[in-house]
């Protein structure tokens, strides 16, 4: 919905951790070792926390690059073979970036960073053609109707910005412009909006239905400025690929001065409580609330998460796994290798093996239940997750609580055990305050 | 000692304070306190939304224009009382999203308008079951608003008191009366569980908490433009068709003046903490007297220089009320809060 930015008032502190050993965690038989022995450490921990967000954007920034080859093979000869790999590689890059997204809450270099990659949900009239009858976009927004690729110069808000050459800079420049959070023009919800166009079968079967003929060249050219559209998908896809370079690079090993260094350098606890507010911020509110319960209660497929290409189903998906990926230390990667180190679940099970044990089975009930959604939204004649939050769609609505359900249970135990672990999120830290 | 620990142990001395026989008239507890407060907010929402329903009634039985201004008077006053107890987020608001078949906000999409025109577009009358069982988005007092002040409508050939409109806004009004009616009803059933709960008084708390922060970060910071690079947008405040966005945020703030603060003024006192209590309730006095320079509407404050300081000086007496609760009275009850379901971006 409306809110971009994590208020400030959830900023969240710690209350003294008590620190023991400082071991660097080390490699893998060493960390195993110190699993077995509950001697983990909160060091091993967060190292092990910053190995899988480099592996995970790392694989991130490898999808994407293929969805970058795979959009300029569409632009250099647009057929139907061409946009289907467009859009296969498009549903590639979102399952490792998903499974990021974990990272958001509580590091404010990814926080800062995302609304440029993630952002959602979008006035898409911003960047090309819309349905005029039925385009809903957010009031007083001066930037939802004036289509950047039909134009040299767009006015937003009083202000007359030149758009005639579409690089990757003027697009992140765009982004948000005009001081409106709608105002989405770059990041993967953009590429999605132009390779499947708007779904305009609301509640019903199907999703967005772009002819391939909007890439073409010369007379065959549907709805204008064919040339223009290339130009921004290339644009657009570029700089999707240079902001997961950087994000790479912030969580590369032993680089001085990027995050990872920063990270590692901080006080134990500090970087054990980002960890556990990422999870429980994905979880909840985002996941369970902005994500899926807004769409629900009010019908609104304006609100679903990916609304062009109806994949909602899999972000969701993988949303939950990147949460499950953190507690339990362990992150499959796109080549089908793992990373797996000292994780949360064995800090908690030190000294509640019964919340270690009942929370890991909640995170793996979320995880099965966005499956059978998943698993609805893929079958043949299946149930995509805009089917499911139409009006007097009961089956739809309970699968959907379901998931609603188990994300708020696992957030109840994320609670317990950041509480367990010495984190709160408000600090109550009323010693020597005087008023 | 973590702060969840003290407020626990800070409960069992309430509790050994409160045995029955002990407490006189006067001493009722924090709990006892908000229990009635809150109760008195409820039943203040069903009786003025049973008045909305009625006038609704009546005015598409039989338009005048003194009908009209009757019906607009018991909209503000029923979305008045609904504003006063907006910030209690916990008990019977929460089943069936309660608080979104209210007020569906904010509505980043006119969602409202375009559910309620899909209904002013069908040729047979709209009936209860039908609004019952659609969007949230429709079912409360942003929609009657729509029907009441947009311009929309009228365009659609709809304008009040014509047939589908008023077949659309009886049922909306009837729809508000039930939820409200059965909210103030769910509440006296509560209220042994609420009174005898320990972990309600962190909870409420965090309610008022939460109320404070919706008010001075998306009700206010929002519109004006203050969040992230945003621009000022009048249409991101709630009741903006009504130009009323002001006046909900007044009776929000003196919802919690009247039935949170004489609980938390309570609860302060019996953790030596007086003088906190008299900064609390001065910071409610001092944010409740800005709107006396204020005028009903929030977005013509956003075109001018002296509307928008006007507008800075009540957000500064939100910021300040809300640090009080949020760095002073928290901490000093030992309160922490844990995850929302606001944590979202």
């Amino acid at each position: 919905m409306v809110a971009r930015h994590p208020l400030k008032s959830l900023t969240v502190a710690i209350a003294v951790t008590s620190l023991t050993a400082c071991s660097s965690g080390g490699d893998s038989a060493q960390a195993n070792a110190e699993r077995a022995t509950g001697t983990v450490t909160e060091n091993a921990v967060i190292k092990n926390y910053a190995d899988i967000a480099y592996a995970n954007y790392q694989d991130a920034l490898t999808t994407a690059k293929a969805l970058n080859d795979a959009t300029d093979a569409l632009i250099e000869n647009p057929d139907s073979e061409t946009l289907k790999a467009a859009k296969e590689a498009w549903l590639a890059s979102r399952v490792p970036y998903q499974q990021s997204e974990v990272f958001r809450f509580g590091n404010a270099v990814v926080d800062d960073w995302e609304g440029q990659l993630n952002a959602w949900p979008l006035d898409e009239g911003l960047i090309d053609y819309v349905e005029a009858d039925d385009y809903q976009h957010e009031l007083g927004n001066g930037g939802a109707t004036v289509n950047i690729i039909a134009s040299t110069e767009i006015n937003v808000g009083g202000e007359a910005l030149d758009v005639s050459t579409l690089t990757p800079e003027l697009l992140a420049n765009l982004n948000e412009v005009g001081g409106s959070e709608a105002n989405v023009a770059t990041g993967y919800h953009a590429i999605e909006f132009l390779l499947w166009g708007q779904d305009l079968n609301g509640f019903k079967a199907g999703n967005g239905e772009r002819p391939v003929t909007d890439y073409a060249q010369g007379e065959a050219c549907t709805h204008g400025n064919c040339d223009r559209r290339a130009a921004y998908l290339d644009a657009v896809t570029d700089l999707l690929v240079s902001d997961l370079e950087w994000m790479v690079a912030q969580w590369a090993p032993d680089q001085d001065g990027n995050y990872r260094s920063e990270l590692l350098a901080m006080e134990s606890g500090e970087v054990i409580q980002k960890m556990l507010f990422g999870m429980g911020s994905l979880s909840l509110g985002e996941l369970a609330g902005e994500r899926m319960k807004v769409a629900l209660e009010a019908n609104s497929f304006e609100d679903e998460h990916d609304c062009f290409s109806d994949n909602t189903h899999n972000s969701h998906l993988y949303d939950a796994v990147g949460v499950r990926n953190i507690y339990n230390g362990q992150y499959s990667r796109v080549d089908g290798s793992t990373v797996s180190g000292p994780s949360l679940s064995d800090l908690v099970a030190k000294t509640q093996p019964e919340l270690d044990k009942s929370l890991k089975s909640e995170l793996d009930a979320s995880v099965n239940a966005l499956e059978d959604m998943k698993k609805s939204a893929e079958a043949a004649d299946g149930m995509t997750f805009d089917m499911m939050i139409a009006p007097g769609n009961d089956k739809g609505a309970e699968l959907i609580n379901t998931a609603i359900a188990a994300l708020v249970k696992q957030t109840g135990s994320i609670e317990k055990a950041s509480a367990e672990l010495g984190v709160e999120s408000l600090a109550p830290d009323d010693a020597g305050h005087t008023f | 000692m973590t702060g969840l620990k003290q407020a626990a142990i800070r409960g069992l001395a309430c509790a050994v304070l409160i045995l029955p026989g002990i407490v006189s008239a006067q001493d009722e507890s924090p709990r006892q306190q908000w229990q009635k407060g809150i109760a008195a907010a409820y039943s203040d929402l069903a009786s003025t939304s049973q008045s909305l329903a009625n006038t609704t009634r009546r005015y598409c039985q039989a338009p005048s224009d003194a009908g009209r201004t009757t019906l607009v008077d018991s909209w503000r006053k029923a979305y008045t009382a609904w504003q006063a107890v907006r910030y209690v987020d916990f008990g019977p608001i929460e089943q069936n999203s309660r608080a979104w078949q209210l007020q569906f906000w904010p509505d980043s999409k006119n969602l409202i308008a375009r559910k309620a025109n899909y209904w002013l577009g069908q040729d047979a009358p709209v009936t209860a079951d039908q609004v019952n069982s659609d969007s949230v988005a429709l079912q409360g007092f942003p929609a009657m608003e729509y029907l009441l002040f947009d311009q929309q409508p009228a365009k659609r050939g709809h304008a009040l008191p014509e047939a589908q409109a008023c077949s659309l806004a009886v049922a909306i009004a009837e729809h508000i009366q039930t939820t409200s009616q059965s909210l103030s009803d769910d509440w006296a059933a509560f209220t042994p569980h609420y009174v005898e709960g320990e972990q309600y008084t962190a909870t409420t708390v965090k309610a008022a908490l939460n109320g404070v922060e919706i008010i001075q970060d998306k009700r206010l910071a929002a519109p004006m433009g203050l969040r992230g690079n945003g621009s000022r947008n009048g249409y991101l405040a709630d009741a903006w068709r009504s130009g009323e966005s002001l006046t909900t945020i007044k009776a929000s703030i003196k919802g919690l003046q009247t039935s949170f603060l004489p609980g938390a003024v309570t609860l302060l006192k019996q953790n030596d903490q007086a003088k906190l209590a008299t900064k609390l309730s001065r910071q409610f006095e001092r944010t409740l007297k800005e709107f006396d320079a204020l005028p009903h509407a929030l977005a013509p404050l956003l075109e001018t220089d002296d509307g928008y300081r006007k507008l800075q000086g009540l957000f500064i007496e939100v910021s300040q009320l809300d640090q009080i609760i949020n760095n002073n009275v928290a901490p000093a009850l030992g309160i922490t809060r844990g995850f929302n379901s606001s944590d979202g971006d």
